[in-house]
């Protein structure tokens, strides 16, 4: 009995513990300017666009600063996703890591007081001048945590954003002309409906279906929208346009026939693999599935801007933070600024990456160039408009199982945007505290 | 115990085995139908592990590999840096097995023979540690490793599997030594034993087949282990397998061929370890039915 009030006493103590552990993040701003090793961590493929740019980064980083050690580690998504909040707070983290970007993480670490502030370098070193404005969303954080404006956190080297990946041979085979607007779009998958081919590959069990339904209220949807719904601007009526357009029109496609009833339970990955094995003509989803496209796929294929949105899902890629903790700081802004130079930009760019300061004309490759180009459209013109998963923790669920619920047909668009709509509500209060 | 079988009296001799009926035969198939059963996430691994990346994503999961691809194994060997992933979990497991053993034999000594007052409320606690769900462990784990120094060291995960592993192990050795036949112990004790003497030379001789069942239950359990060595070990250099495949999930896309030439690479020196110690398993396993 003693010790069981020993453990309870233990385990009290440590939930107390957890509460204050993060307040003290350490204000060592010291001067590290001796530093002699590097420690450098990011969860990159070592062959993707990523991975490939960053390995000559850490060259050059060597040839500039001999006599620097780098220490460099690849992690697992997972590890960092999981405790990114645990590593940095100790002494044994990273001098400078590649983070996830929104508000969940890097926004969450950033109050906690666990990330340091960039801004003077950005301002120093160019960087706000490289990062369009709304690439700059995700860099910023107030003190609140919430992305947009404040200072800034960290800084992206690459930009995803969702667009339209379709087989060129299915569509001569079909003889259906690429679509540039929406009439087109529908008159194409209208072709393929009647040859008995499902137009668009869908996963409902994942973000795909989310993302299409987020496309959809796009192309009816402004800048101010964006802003109320992702920023908590103003309250979201999600009973009137733009929301109620988008959950409409998905529901209308899947009642023509567009997007698969059975595909309500299939996951991302299987949307891709259909792709790949030139099952499906079209899918809309992000520019992380390029590269793999790319390598494995034996058809021929193309992409286009989804037809008529000026704003797209999207957003800057993943983020280089510098933790509080980190002991070579002064290093790690030099490393930042490697990965910013167009050498890198273009090596991103020339491995089917999206660089966030590219510059398409020296990309070889048409349909890297093509990607790029498009991006650089959707960024130039603000039309980034981040995803819909993003604005309140644990949304992504919520989406999942309204959207599986319209594609299964056991809920009508009204239905879907009521059960979507209250945790959103609930969610925004939370964060907002309004 | 083990010298009650030799006294059984002969039965009755039985005609020929193979003349039982059917039944035989209907066990029989359907203990094939169920290993093959069980068979079959493995050779979905194998297939896999052997077929291109772009083999698998055009031909599925189930089609037959087109060429004999071992890139994924060479990748995977040579990304996690295989070898010295192996050596952490083998130290790790190893360690473990052994430490867990000696506490769980330790405690249950006291619990199951020394009769300390209160021993049920005790076993019960253990069995709740034993219950308790990592996850809500992990935080006060993490912050005492911090603020003792061992975070991000292979010993700090020793500790806790030794704790945990153990917990289990002190709660089953506890109630198999309640049983424990008494005049054995008064046997001993007549001949001058002291309680160390009585520990070695006869509860651990007849509990040993039970202890080598622990030892290797607890080595594949700590090898299997993913939530606290991923918190705990943060640098490749201390990591273990199950963190190491993890690294192949990215964020949004998944490399399965890659995944499973991991998994199987993975596999493997658990099922030699399971292989060797088979026997032991078996033997401990009828150990208790003899009684």
């Amino acid at each position: 009995m003693q010790r069981f009030r020993r453990i309870v006493a233990a385990l009290a103590l440590a939930a107390t513990a957890t509460t204050t552990v993060t307040a003290c993040g350490g204000d060592d701003s010291g001067d590290d300017s001796g530093a002699k090793t590097l420690k450098l961590w990011h969860y990159e493929g070592e062959n993707s666009a990523m991975g490939v740019g960053w390995d000559r980064a850490i060259e050059i980083f060597k040839t500039e600063h001999p006599g620097v050690e780098v220490r460099f580690e690849r992690k697992a998504f997972e590890q960092i996703q999981q405790n990114a909040g645990m590593i940095i707070n100790s002494s044994e983290g990273p001098d400078i890591m590649e983070y996830n970007k929104g508000n969940a993480t890097a926004g969450l670490l950033s109050s906690q007081g666990l990330l340091t502030d960039l801004s003077d370098e950005a301002e120093k070193r160019g960087w706000a001048g490289k990062l369009s404005s709304s690439l700059q969303t995700t860099a910023r954080y107030t003190d609140k945590g919430v992305m947009g404006s404040g200072k800034w956190f960290g800084v992206p080297n690459y930009g995803e954003y969702v667009t339209v990946y379709y087989n060129k041979d299915l569509f001569d085979r079909n003889g259906v002309p690429v679509p540039t607007t929406m009439a087109e779009m529908t008159a194409a998958m209208d072709t393929f409906v009647g040859k008995k081919i499902t137009p668009l590959g869908m996963a409902g069990a994942e973000y795909p279906a989310g993302q299409l339904f987020y496309q959809l209220a796009l192309s009816k949807a402004d800048r101010t929208f964006v802003d109320d719904y992702q920023l908590y601007k103003n309250p979201v009526d999600f009973r009137a346009d733009p929301l109620k357009y988008g959950a409409d029109t998905f529901a209308d496609w899947v009642r023509k026939g567009y997007v698969a009833k059975n595909s309500a339970s299939l996951k991302a990955e299987d949307m891709g693999t259909a792709f790949i094995a030139g099952k499906t003509p079209m899918i809309v989803s992000g520019s992380w599935w390029y590269g793999r496209f790319k390598a494995e796929m034996k058809a021929n294929w193309d992409t286009f801007l989804f037809p008529g949105n000026t704003l797209n899902a999207g957003s800057s890629g993943n983020l280089w933070v510098v933790p509080t903790n980190s002991r070579a700081k002064s290093l790690a802004y030099d490393f930042i600024d490697i990965t910013l130079r167009p050498e890198i930009q273009d090596l991103i760019g020339n491995n089917g990456g999206v660089p966030v300061a590219g510059d398409p004309a020296r990309i070889t490759d048409p349909k890297d160039r093509k990607l790029i180009e498009d991006f650089n459209t959707v960024s130039k013109q603000d039309g980034l408009a981040f995803y819909p998963d993003w604005p309140v923790p644990g949304y992504y669920d919520v989406l999942v199982g309204g959207f599986q619920g319209l594609i299964n047909g056991s809920k009508s668009p009204d239905q879907v945007l009521d059960t979507i709509a209250k945790p959103y509500a609930d969610g925004v209060k939370e964060i907002t505290g309004k | 115990m083990a010298i009650t079988i030799t006294g059984a009296p002969p039965r009755r001799p039985v005609r020929d085995r193979h003349h039982r009926g059917v039944s035989r035969w209907v066990v029989l198939a359907g203990v094939t139908i169920g290993a093959l059963v069980m068979l079959v996430p493995f050779a979905f691994m194998l297939l896999n592990a052997f077929k291109s990346p772009g083999d698998y994503s055009s031909g599925g999961p189930l089609s037959w590999p087109t060429e004999f691809y071992t890139r994924g194994l060479r990748t995977y060997w040579s990304t996690v840096n295989f070898p010295l992933k192996l050596w952490n979990s083998a130290l790790i497991a190893g360690s473990v097995a052994v430490l867990g053993v000696v506490v769980s034999l330790l405690n249950a000594y006291a619990l199951g023979i020394g009769r300390v007052r209160g021993r049920l409320w005790i076993v019960g606690v253990f069995l709740l540690a034993n219950m308790l769900p990592q996850e809500a462990l992990i935080y006060p784990l993490y912050y005492v490793a911090k603020e003792i120094g061992l975070y991000n060291t292979r010993l700090s995960v020793i500790i806790i599997f030794t704790v945990i592993q153990s917990a289990f192990g002190t709660y089953l050795l506890a109630s198999v030594l309640g049983t424990f036949p008494r005049s054995l112990l008064e046997a001993a004790a007549l001949d001058g034993a002291g309680k160390w003497t009585v520990l070695w030379r006869v509860v651990f001789p007849n509990l040993r087949p039970t202890l080598a069942v622990l030892l290797i239950f607890f080595f594949i359990w700590t090898w299997n282990e993913f939530l606290i060595p991923l918190v705990m070990l943060i640098d490749n250099q201390t990591q273990t397998i199950p963190v190491a495949l993890a690294s192949l999930q990215g964020d949004r896309l998944m490399d399965a061929p890659t995944t499973n030439a991991g998994a199987l690479l993975s596999l493997v020196p658990a099922i030699l370890f399971f292989l060797i110690f088979q026997r032991t398993l078996a033997r401990g396993i009828t150990a208790g039915a003899e009684k």
